[in-house]
């Protein structure tokens, strides 16, 4: 905001939108806070006193191909001390620095943003450093995302996923630059608002992980590469021509269309994203652009 | 990837008419119950009431084009879940082909039950 | 990582209890679809009797005992018939309001009540269902 100097009276959110069209409703943003806070509100609802000095039962996934007697998978049981506040990846690292140093599973940053830690917790996709332990009801099933090949524990194999990331091309391309050397590719707050939440993706496949089609049909992009390439389809700085690129790419067969709208990614994403709302306005776009070329 | 890239995707011509068959069936099917179980009782129907239905052209054309959209409708559901649950290469076309035997066979013959009750034959 | 765990479907029907409201309408929407074609191709056979009464004696057709009219009045006297009749009908107005449902999906309208709408589509199907026994079941006995 501090280049911003030609509008010192601007707030310091994007809470007020320039465009009259935007203030007349309440703007997504807003919309989003307002639910937010009724989540807030929810979630205080629970009473973690009732947990304090209490063990947590925690059931654990295990499975290593190393070690004989291990490969056959089984689920290990763990007593660990409830702490306020503490969340699914707190108990389990809990477990594996006090109990057994070879229970394995990927964390780092632990706080929503590095999306390396989601397991399989009570049935559910869900982030490990999201996951209020007093929210679960107990024993805590953590298992590996399904639908992967699981490597140890918790570790599940993601090439698959990465591959279907990678195959929408999640890069900006855009050739052409504006005139002048220090020009910005600026884009306008509307648009920028539109493609925020999808930009929030932290690739953390939950979302591929509960979707049933993607477990039967193995080729199908899944939700977060689709919604990768909304971020980029709907970003208007990039040239039609490329905006009809990304689409060609996610109107194949294993495309779009394989979207059942079950809203189970939009369920399961730790960042909210808005996946199956995505996925359809994708398909309606492409459905839009070939009436156009008939 | 598949790279093969065309100006109109099969996929999607097949969501569009699943979607703009499911409006119109929608509202047909509505009316079909209506008709044959509330204004007529199923169980009084006659081939003389039938006959008196179908001599409408209006009547029989929407009643065939109800069939061809109920059939596409049908079998490219059917089609659509099987190719979900992962079926590929032959066994796909395969199914394509049968599916679309089978509905052009249904279409053929609800049209030629159509004709005989409108007693065009 | 010499080797890794295929652990299959997961999410098999073993864990019903953990689908969310979005996986129940899509197998619900599919199961009813699948009735909805099969019974499309048996009414078809069932109609194709008019072929048959539309070939024969017309005087037959005047005295209703021609066979379209006998296999049709003859099914509806069955109690067995109007019971599965009653089924087709919630099998297919589950299907129409679930199909709404989805239509305004694909739209774009209302994602956010998505689960309230597939709830309010079993309600209106069970509402819409017994309100229409009486006029399916009249006329049959057991």
């Amino acid at each position: 905001m501090s280049t911003q100097q030609e509008q010192p009276q601007e707030p310091e959110s994007q809470e007020a939108p320039e465009d009259p069209e935007m203030r007349g409703t309440e703007s997504p943003q807003q919309e989003r806070l307002k639910e937010k806070e009724q989540g807030l509100a929810q979630e205080e609802a629970v009473d973690e006193s009732d947990l304090e000095g209490e063990t947590v039962h925690l059931k654990v996934f295990r499975y290593d191909p190393e070690v004989e007697g291990k490969q056959e998978p089984r689920f290990d049981d763990f007593y660990v001390p409830f702490e306020k506040g503490m969340t699914v990846l707190d108990a389990v690292m809990y477990a594996r620095d006090e109990f057994d140093s070879s229970l394995t599973f990927r964390h780092s940053c632990r706080q929503a943003v590095c999306g390396s830690d989601a397991f399989f917790v009570n049935g559910k996709q869900q982030l490990g450093c999201k996951t209020q332990i007093s929210e679960l009801k107990q024993p805590v099933r953590i298992e590996p995302l399904p639908h992967q090949e699981v490597v140890k524990d918790l570790v599940v194999d993601m090439d698959h996923f990465y591959d279907q990331m990678h195959a929408v091309e999640p890069y900006f391309q855009q050739e052409e630059l504006p005139d002048g050397d220090l020009e910005e590719q600026r884009q306008s707050r509307e648009n920028r608002e539109k493609v925020k939440m999808s930009t929030r993706c932290i690739w953390c496949a939950a979302c591929m992980s509960s979707c049933n089609i993607a477990a039967g049909d193995n080729e199908y992009l899944g939700p977060a590469a689709i919604n990768k390439a909304y971020r980029f389809a709907m970003d208007e700085r990039e040239d039609e021509e490329i905006k009809e690129h990304r689409l060609r790419i996610v109107e194949q067969e294993h495309g779009v269309w394989r979207c059942q709208t079950q809203f189970s990614c939009t369920e399961v994403c730790p960042k909210d994203i808005p996946l199956t709302e995505h996925i359809q306005e994708l398909k309606r776009e492409a459905v839009k652009k070939n009436l156009k070329f008939w | 990837m598949a790279e093969q890239y065309s100006s109109f995707s099969r996929g999607g011509t097949g969501w569009l008419l699943q979607r703009i068959t499911a409006a119109f069936l929608i509202v047909v099917l509505a009316f079909h119950f209506f008709q044959l179980h509330f204004v007529n009782h199923a169980a009084d129907v006659t081939f003389a009431g039938t006959q008196a239905r179908m001599e409408n052209v209006g009547y029989f054309l929407t009643m065939v084009l109800f069939l061809i959209a109920g059939a596409f409708h049908g079998l490219n559901g059917v089609y659509n879940a099987l190719v979900n649950q992962g079926l590929e290469g032959t066994q796909k076309k395969v199914v394509l082909a049968v599916l679309s035997l089978a509905g052009i066979a249904l279409i053929a013959q609800g049209i030629w039950v159509a004709v005989a009750m409108a007693g065009w034959t | 990582m010499s080797q890794s765990y295929n652990r299959g479907l997961i999410e098999d029907f073993g864990r019903w209890k953990e689908f969310s409201a979005g996986m129940w309408a899509w197998i619900f929407h599919k199961f009813t679809g699948w009735m909805l074609i099969g019974y499309l191709f048996t009414h078809i056979a069932v109609l194709s009797t008019a072929i048959g009464a539309a070939a024969g004696d017309p005087a037959a057709i005047q005295q209703e005992t021609d066979v379209y009219t006998t296999t049709i009045q003859g099914l509806e006297s069955l109690f067995i018939i109007r019971v599965l009749e009653v089924g087709l009908l919630a099998v297919a107005v589950f299907h129409i309001l679930n199909g709404l449902r989805l239509l305004m999906v694909d739209l774009g309208i209302g994602l956010s009540a998505q689960d309230k709408s597939f709830y309010a589509s079993l309600v209106l199907t069970g509402i819409i269902t017994i309100a229409s026994v009486p006029t399916f079941m009249d006329g049959v006995t057991i």
